[in-house]
């Protein structure tokens, strides 16, 4: 389980005043509960149904899970930043060179008031991320394009607008799943200690070679 | 977009993708003249002509270009063909060349993806793309790849040098999906 200190901004809200906090612990996120909106509607299912998967998440070596959380005990928005399942192209840079934004999801009833924003700043203050190469795939078909009222190409380009802040760019990649859609994105921070021989090796990941 | 983009090809061979610049001029007529009669003959310009390629150096306001880059050379053009009135204003119009030494390596998918996004930026509801039926073949396997349909075949409407005639295949894909595309 991560030991990093943990960091912490506060919001005000039309709804209320909130607090985004990152490396929550499995003991903090048992004491909280989990907004209802995450969950199954009719045409999108949250990344996260349980407040369980998150306690698991955050028991993983190096993991920041920040929580967005109202009136002390509700999380309303969630980001994971942890390594890729060993099965991925991407844990193939090795050593553990690469963390992905595994999720980051804000309810319904609270979106458009800058949490997802607030989420992406706290995923950046890990104090490793200037020795990680940190990457986000969004995928068209999970993000929630009704209740957002979007076309797939405007949520893609808040995608980017939502990140690129943070130093994320975007990147080409043969990775068969991101292809099969047009509108699915790709985007990576190479932080500032990352080698150019560890660069050149991301660029040929991303086309699934070696050098 | 950000601007230029690595690719690596299908062989190991590095690309960069980058809008076409005014410097472009000259580079782009040598690109041109290195491409086949053949295949210049289906082009709906002629690229011979220095004006026609002066033409979209000088005004990207409706025509957007990309290049592909391999070592400073010029080895891939796309077009994007806009139009700012009328009923064509929601259709963008899509043409890729490149360099028969960079065929088959997915260097045409890549341009075609990047074009898309372009269109997608624009605002534009469709792109289209017209094939010659067994001339063009590649690139209407690359297209069915990202999702264009076949939206009419017109036959016998194009002839070749040879004056033989070929089927047209104009090839759209909407961009303003939902959720009825799952």
């Amino acid at each position: 389980m991560s030991t990093f200190a943990q960091h912490e901004i506060f919001l005000s809200t039309a709804l209320g005043e909130l607090r985004i906090r990152s490396f929550c612990t499995p003991d903090e996120i048992r004491q909280l509960s989990f907004d209802r909106q995450f969950g199954t509607h009719a045409h999108y299912r949250s990344l996260y149904t349980k407040r369980e998967s998150l306690e698991r998440k955050a028991e993983q070596p190096d993991t920041s899970v920040v929580l967005a959380i109202a009136d002390s005990k509700r999380i309303v928005g969630f980001g994971v930043l942890a390594y890729p399942d060993p099965e991925e192209r991407w844990a193939k840079l090795e050593p553990n060179l690469m963390m992905e934004v595994n999720a980051i999801e804000v309810s319904r009833e609270w979106r458009s008031k800058k949490i997802a924003r607030g989420i992406v700043q706290m995923l950046s203050v890990h104090p490793m991320i200037e020795d990680k190469v940190s990457y986000f795939v969004g995928y068209s078909w999970t993000w929630d394009l009704d209740g957002n009222r979007m076309t797939a190409q405007q949520y893609r380009l808040m995608m980017a607008r939502l990140f690129e802040p943070f130093g994320f760019e975007e990147y080409q990649t043969n990775e068969p799943n991101i292809c099969l859609k047009s509108e699915n994105i790709f985007m990576a921070r190479i932080g500032e200690r990352i080698s150019t021989e560890a660069q050149n090796r991301f660029k040929w990941l991303r086309f699934g070679m070696t050098p | 977009m950000r601007h230029p983009k690595e690719i690596v090809l299908k062989d190991g061979t590095e690309v960069l993708i980058r809008p076409l610049a005014s410097a472009d001029e000259l580079p782009l007529r040598r690109f041109y003249s290195g491409i086949a009669e053949e295949d210049r003959w289906y082009m709906r310009f002629d690229v011979m002509d220095p004006t026609v390629i002066h033409g979209w150096v000088e005004d990207q306001k409706e025509v957007f270009s990309m290049l592909a880059l391999c070592a400073g050379e010029i080895v891939a053009h796309a077009r994007l063909h806009t139009h700012h009135y009328g009923c064509y204003h929601h259709q963008g119009r899509l043409r890729i060349i490149v360099d028969p030494r960079y065929r088959q390596k997915r260097l045409g998918s890549w341009m075609l993806l990047d074009l898309i996004h372009l269109a997608m930026e624009k605002g534009l509801r469709e792109v289209r793309a017209d094939f010659v039926v067994g001339v063009e073949q590649a690139a209407i396997e690359s297209a069915y790849k990202l999702d264009f349909f076949k939206k009419a075949l017109l036959e016998d409407f194009v002839i070749d040098p040879q004056g033989q005639l070929h089927d047209l295949l104009i090839m759209t894909k909407r961009l303003h999906k939902d959720w009825g595309d799952f």
